[in-house]
């Protein structure tokens, strides 16, 4: 053993502080600028015209009309308040599914976990247009599980296809990988000891995952939450084969505004909103990783 | 073959392999260009360039995929730079295009006009789907009403719009359509509702007359017969995100009656997805909307005599039976051109009139006012 490692504590490569700067944020220039140039600049050109728009006369005034048409529109508002129930619903769903299945991978040894595990990770190969045509097949009016159920002598379901619950259904599927995942990373911070700290005086299992394990994972579940929910809010494809033809979830609305309607000033509009909304759960994912960060 | 012949010999075939294929027009190889979808390229390249090439020696099919109809434009548009300069347009047929566009085309005079070129087989063509001199309606489709014949007897089968709402309001939950902008046949089915309900007169509609007013007036009248049969619908009024989903439903035997594309529904009893028995219906008093595909003629192409044989054999009864029975479209040429056999099979969906419903302004009209006024069923419990 050599006592130097005990002095030498790690230090700068370049020690100079005024060229270690620059150099560090060239590193992060090319994304920050493909961020600004793909991302925020799209985003201040659209929300730009929505609110300046050309009048009769050729010219370009300030105007909210769109936005006016959208909150005071019956049915744009519809499409917004089921957007939101799906994703709301989509979430809760989520937590409550994939959450037993974080623990139980985090707290079981043996080869069934690593089975339950490719399980849970599983949807996320399967492309969502093929999940969609696959739900269709299995719970579907005459699908799989009518066909079983028939076999035994029970009634249909009553199916979810083109109804508000077959989106659900899917995203919460296609989601469950990704929440699993986050979940379960966040579980890592939990020591075992400090379980078994807590049930060596008189800790039921309740009691342990409700003062010991959630304040540890608090944060995971956050941001397990806003991940999903940002994809769930503006997902396109199931929603579009499996929900119904109105109220229609905002992925669908915008893209049918913007090609079949042929109204791109109410699509971008829409698309403003559905932004200002999935800013929301952004801005708590930042919140939770600055947050982490700090400490 | 001494082997320095051989490398010369095989350095040249590579080397004039290699040339760009389209370089210049070759006399007596029809290029020829297309927009459709792949099952039509298909059926080009399997069936009719086989076909003509073997009954013309001499003269070949150069088959190539324009990509879209823009790109289709952009070689009507070189044709007509090549007509200014007296040069090689470097194309003989477009195998389905608007002989309008681009604007000025006939005018130009790169487009043939193919009734004046004496075509055999020009009298034979269903008088219902000229509507240019410069485009050959040689194949169709329309939409059509698919049903269950185990479920309903061809004889019961509804043939006209009352009996159809009558029928569909006696069966609740048997009959879907999909959503008019996510597929013709779910459109044209709406639009055979704006028939009904502005005195089954198509000609009300056309692509410049739009205006909010006449909107409003000639739609809410439709959105009211459609809300009307929505409760009777699937689902109490669920409706489908496609053709193909339409299509599921009555194979999966979930609905009786669907309204369809005669070639989709054509080729998914012969790939086995519907049952061979499937009936198919066409209302009698105004049949549904459906369109044709128009090749059209390069008038200054080098191959323009070719190619006019071509536009003529395609019209040929061998053609149009294949277009019948392997494309699953409809013939160009009247039905007593078919041959009885296939007249006979096909029956029920021989059209009287072939409705068309003009796009442009109408059409945002209609995937608007239909999303708010028939899809959320507002009067659904009332």
């Amino acid at each position: 053993m050599t006592p130097v490692s005990e002095t030498a504590a790690p230090e700068p490569l370049d020690q100079n502080e005024d060229h270690r700067r620059p150099y560090g944020l060239l590193l992060v220039a090319v994304p920050v600028l493909l961020v600004v140039w793909l991302v925020i600049w799209p985003i201040i050109s659209a929300i730009q015209r929505t609110v300046w728009q050309p009048t009769a006369d050729r010219g370009y005034a300030f105007s909210l009309d769109t936005y006016a048409f959208f909150f005071s529109d019956r049915y744009s508002l519809d499409n917004l308040t089921v957007t939101l129930w799906t994703t709301g619903m989509c979430a809760f769903l989520l937590l409550l599914i994939c959450l037993p299945i974080a623990l139980y991978l985090r707290f079981s040894t043996g080869k069934l976990p690593a089975y339950v595990q490719s399980l849970a990770i599983f949807p996320m190969f399967v492309p969502s247009i093929i999940l969609a045509y696959a739900f269709i097949r299995v719970l579907g009016p005459n699908g799989m599980v009518d066909i079983l159920l028939n076999s035994v002598g029970l009634p249909k379901i009553r199916t979810p296809y083109l109804t508000p619950w077959g989106p659900v259904i899917g995203l919460v599927w296609d989601n469950i990988p990704l929440t699993v995942l986050i979940l379960l990373a966040g579980l890592g911070n939990v020591s075992n000891q400090s379980i078994e700290a807590a049930r060596d005086v008189g800790a039921r299992w309740g009691q342990v995952l409700w003062h010991i394990i959630l304040p540890r994972i608090g944060n995971s579940i956050l941001v397990a939450l806003s991940f999903s929910v940002l994809g769930i809010f503006s997902s396109f494809t199931l929603p579009y084969v499996l929900g119904p033809a109105a109220p229609e979830m905002m992925g669908p609305f915008m893209q049918r505004t913007f090609r079949e309607v042929n109204d791109p000033q109410m699509a971008i509009t829409q698309a403003v909103i559905t932004f200002g909304f999935c800013i929301v759960f952004g801005l708590f994912y930042v919140r939770s990783v600055a947050k982490n960060q700090g400490t | 073959m001494k082997r320095r012949e051989f490398m010369f010999a095989a350095g040249a075939t590579a080397g004039a392999l290699m040339l760009p294929r389209s370089a210049f027009a070759v006399e007596g190889r029809i290029d020829w260009y297309t927009n459709s979808d792949s099952n039509i390229l298909d059926f080009w390249a399997n069936t009719v360039k086989p076909a003509f090439e073997a009954a013309n020696s001499g003269v070949t099919i150069n088959l190539v995929d324009a990509g879209d109809g823009a790109g289709l434009i952009s070689i009507a548009e070189r044709a007509m730079a090549a007509k200014q300069t007296d040069t090689d347009p470097q194309a003989d047929f477009f195998e389905s295009a608007d002989p309008h566009l681009p604007s000025g085309a006939i005018e130009a005079g790169i487009y043939a006009n193919i009734k004046e070129a004496g075509l055999s087989n020009y009298s034979k063509v269903n008088p219902l789907a000229i509507e240019s001199d410069y485009g050959l309606p040689y194949r169709g489709s329309q939409v059509l009403l698919a049903y269950d014949s185990t479920k309903l007897s061809a004889a019961d089968a509804p043939k006209n719009w009352d009996d159809l709402v009558a029928w569909i309001k006696a069966n609740p939950g048997q009959f879907i359509y999909n959503r008019p902008d996510k597929g013709g046949s779910g459109g044209n089915f709406v639009r055979r509702a704006i028939h009904q309900a502005n005195g089954l007169d198509p000609s009300l509609f056309t692509v410049d007359n739009y205006s909010e007013e006449l909107g409003n007036e000639t739609l809410g009248k439709a959105w009211d017969i459609l809300a009307d049969i929505a409760p009777a619908l699937y689902d109490g009024g669920a409706y489908s995100s496609g053709n193909t989903q339409s299509i599921q439903l009555l194979a999966q035997g979930v609905v009786t009656m669907v309204p369809v594309w005669s070639d989709q529904v054509l080729q998914a009893i012969d790939q086995g997805v519907l049952p061979p028995d499937t009936g198919l219906v066409q209302l009698q008093d105004l049949a549904l909307c459906g369109g044709f595909s128009r090749a059209v003629v390069i008038e200054n192409g080098v191959n323009r005599d070719a190619a006019l044989k071509l536009a003529d054999f395609i019209l040929s009864e061998e053609i149009q039976s294949a277009i019948l029975t392997e494309l699953g479209g409809f013939p160009g040429v009247s039905w007593d051109y078919v041959s009885p056999e296939l007249r006979e099979r096909f029956a029920d969906i021989v059209p009287t009139t072939i409705p068309t419903f003009p796009g442009g302004d109408w059409e945002a009209a209609i995937n608007d006012g239909w999303y708010r006024n028939v899809a959320p069923n507002v009067d659904r419990n009332a």
